[in-house]
């Protein structure tokens, strides 16, 4: 009898038992909400205005790359390097604290990180020149131009080196590593003793100059980090002149010159070049959008007021950021990955340049006291001479727009 | 003595399994069986049935002092009564030749109702007036940026509004019993929009709202003894508006129907029990796509022991549908009761097939039907 009636109440629960789907494909309009979602999408010409460009955020001491192109018609960038000396003696061993003077140079090695070529251009050269070690931040292309037509010192072949065996040339004794890892090339040069000469009396201070030619496309830049000098010296050990090799030497400076020098800003908005220029666009930001939709898609487009010049290899990334607060050329940039949209500027392209600007835009919705600023930089600043430019609020036919995708506020509890 | 206490003792355990049972559950399920015809509208209505009355194809609710139809049964309540129902539906509804398998759980009744007088009985509870709980999606495109881009929609309303319902009736004569009520309409629903484009370079849509509702309304109804084993009812309500309100904003006012409804009972025997029922709501009311309906109801218990045997078949329309004419809808349904504790305790269970028609749509449902009742 009990177990009949826990059976029977056993059924029952069972076949009550909490379930629940209600997903089903919707037929639309006759089984579907009478409210949809409604998709708007639309250009907003107007909303930019009081955009303006500045310039100086990052020279060439300051930028993490030496530059050195020859792009007739465009720029001819040359770099230029310190590396510091030991002085005029050292120490004879790690254990002896006993110096001697440094006699001589047997020869030295410069190692260097070519972090970006024009894999289109042939017969790649550098072309090493000696330099006064006086050069500084403030030295030009004028300064230097005696130096870099009678001081050559050493000349490389890039496509020579990389066809010989091992990628090494025996006879120089340079040699090249093809880095496919992160796409850059390392070289070993070796500077033999009238290249490297260690003068006591400057320390052993040295500087050169770099200097690139090719078929064409001669543009490169060079990783100021990975830069290093290795002597291989001479020293007085009690009358008797011993091999010595000391740690090697980063760069005590590393910059680049370049001519012609950058032009000056006009009314376009600049983005790029050395030294590095910043655009900033301030935008209306409609409050119908703000208050009451939900932004999918913005686009901040600009066009280019001309083609950017440089090789290939001088292509580079625009950032658009946002900014804690608007004041002016030294607005703070918000710099956060989320938050931020990029845009590839080609060299050589004239064609409108469309800026993905939806994270912004939904940063600003839901925070409507930011201040709706656009800044646009290149994500790697000063690392090419490539600038573009392009047309401001001024210029009423080409004036920059946002094209906004939104959706409005669903009708939730109508019937 | 002793053998009271027991039996008292099992009752009271069973009205704390039952309470524990029919509200462990969230709040948004206390709604009824939903219908794909509720969607594009108010919502589905509600049954205002017990699982007794259900079974019998809701032929017996105006005369069931514990559905929450018709007030003036109440007045025939010897003593303090609790009822609550639970009801499972596995329902497939096929349009355009696709069917969808849905299914729901719900607890749409929970009533007590007592004597506070030897001429005056008094009832309070809920039942669920709309329910708003369904999940649409839809594949499409929309023309944007010269290109087609597609997308999912997915709407969905969680949550429902409830009949909640103060009642009072009183036998006026041996033959004329009346009763009242007054019903607040309150209940929400939890409602999402979302949108995902097959572009990811489109940001998804997600938004969502917590809807509120309110409402009053006001019944009546009188029940009449016509010779010994024949008894008739007629019953009336009249409800106001229903307003949403979205973020403390009214968001939509609808206006809410007056209904009217009879129904007849007839008692040729102590065990056997036979009913019929009619009902009119003034649905059209609500605006463009709703529409005044017609339902009847017939149906039998026979048995007065611990297990009688319930059937019943209703039929009639559907207030909300595409078309110009109103859906409508057909069930079969049967049911028995088992009594415990020396009848504290009666546990009801029945089964309904359903079937709704109209706009192209064919809803088929199947429920199963638990009720408790405790009379300590």
């Amino acid at each position: 009898m009990i177990a009949r009636r826990a059976t029977v109440i056993g059924g029952v629960l069972l076949a009550a038992a909490c379930v629940e789907r209600v997903s089903a494909p919707g037929h639309c309009p006759s089984f579907c909400p009478s409210g949809q979602i409604q998709t708007v999408d639309t250009v907003l010409t107007d909303v930019i205005s009081r955009d303006s460009t500045y310039r100086g955020y990052v020279t060439a001491p300051h930028a993490p790359v030496i530059l050195a192109a020859d792009l007739p018609g465009f720029v001819e960038g040359r770099g230029i390097v310190r590396f510091n000396g030991y002085g005029a003696r050292m120490r004879l061993g790690t254990t002896d604290t006993t110096t001697g003077a440094i006699l001589s140079a047997d020869s030295a090695r410069l190692q260097l990180t070519v972090a970006r070529r024009d894999t289109g251009a042939h017969n790649l050269t550098l072309a090493f020149y000696r330099l006064p070690i006086t050069i500084d931040s403030t030295t030009t292309f004028a300064d230097l131009a005696g130096p870099f037509t009678d001081s050559l010192v050493k000349r490389v072949n890039l496509d020579t080196l990389l066809a010989r065996p091992g990628r090494k040339d025996t006879l120089t004794g340079d040699s090249v590593v093809v880095d496919t890892t992160n796409h850059v090339l390392v070289l070993h040069l070796k500077f033999d003793t009238a290249a490297a000469r260690y003068m006591g009396t400057d320390s052993g201070t040295v500087a050169y100059g770099v200097g690139v030619s090719a078929d064409s496309l001669a543009s490169i830049g060079i990783t100021k980090a990975t830069l290093a000098w290795q002597w291989y010296v001479r020293v007085d050990s009690a009358g008797t002149p011993v091999a010595r090799t000391p740690g090697s030497l980063g760069a005590a400076f590393a910059s680049f010159v370049f001519n012609p020098p950058a032009p000056p800003l006009d009314s376009t908005l600049a983005v790029g070049g050395v030294p590095s220029a910043r655009s900033i666009l301030r935008v209306a930001f409609p409050r119908f959008i703000r208050d009451s939709s939900q932004i999918i898609r913005g686009t901040l487009i600009l066009v280019p007021a001309a083609p950017v010049q440089g090789a290939p290899s001088d292509s580079f990334v625009v950032e658009a950021h946002t900014v804690f607060t608007d004041v002016g050329a030294k607005s703070p940039v918000i710099v956060d990955a989320t938050r931020t949209d990029t845009a590839v500027i080609h060299a050589g392209v004239s064609d409108t340049v469309q800026i993905e600007v939806t994270n912004l835009m939904q940063f600003w919705a839901s925070d409507t006291t930011r201040a709706t600023t656009l800044v646009l930089r290149p994500k790697a600043e000063a690392t090419s001479f490539s600038l573009i430019r392009f047309y401001p609020s001024a210029a009423q036919a080409f004036r920059p727009a946002l094209h906004i995708t939104f959706v409005r506020r669903f009708p939730f509890g109508a019937p | 003595m002793t053998a009271d206490r027991r039996s008292g003792g099992r009752a009271v355990g069973t009205v704390l399994l039952a309470v524990a049972a029919l509200s462990a559950s969230r709040p948004d399920r206390l709604t009824a069986q939903d219908s794909q015809f509720g969607i594009r509208s108010l919502g589905t209505p509600g049954r205002w049935e017990s699982v007794r009355s259900r079974s019998t194809g809701g032929a017996f609710a105006p005369f069931d002092p514990l559905s929450p139809l018709a007030e003036a049964a109440l007045a025939d309540v010897p003593q303090l009564v609790a009822t609550a129902m639970q009801a499972a539906s596995y329902r497939e509804a096929e349009v355009a030749g696709t069917t969808s398998a849905l299914r729901e759980t719900r607890y749409p009744l929970l009533n007590v109702t007592g004597r506070v007088h030897p001429r005056l009985a008094i009832s309070a509870g809920y039942t669920t007036y709309l329910d708003r709980s369904w999940d649409v999606t839809l594949r499409d495109s929309v023309p944007l940026r010269g290109g087609l881009e597609r997308y999912t929609d997915e709407v969905t309303s969680d949550g429902s509004i409830a009949d909640l319902r103060v009642a009072a009736a009183s036998r006026l004569t041996r033959r004329i019993a009346i009763g009242a009520g007054l019903h607040l309409l309150a209940g929400s629903t939890r409602e999402t929009a979302e949108r995902r484009f097959d572009d990811t370079t489109f940001h998804t849509v997600q938004q969502l709202a917590e809807v509120r509702y309110s409402g009053v309304g006001v019944s009546g109804s009188v029940l009449l003894g016509i010779a010994p084993g024949l008894t008739v009812i007629g019953w009336a309500r009249a409800d106001n508006r229903l307003r949403a309100t979205v973020a403390d904003t009214t968001s939509a006012e609808t206006d809410l129907p007056r209904m009217a409804g009879g129904g007849i009972l007839l008692a040729p025997s102590p065990s056997v029990r036979l009913g019929g029922s009619v009902a009119w709501r003034g649905w059209a009311r609500a605006g463009g796509g709703a529409f005044d309906t017609w339902s009847w109801s017939a149906g039998g218990e026979i048995g007065s022991g611990h297990t009688p045997l319930r059937f019943g078949v209703r039929g009639g329309q559907l207030p909300f549908g595409p078309g110009p004419t109103a859906p409508t809808e057909f069930a079969a349904a049967a049911g028995t009761g088992r009594a415990f504790a020396q009848g504290r305790a009666l546990l009801d269970v029945g089964v309904e097939r359903l079937e709704r028609r109209g706009g192209g749509l064919t809803e088929r449902v199947w429920t199963a039907l638990v009720g408790l009742t405790v009379r300590p």
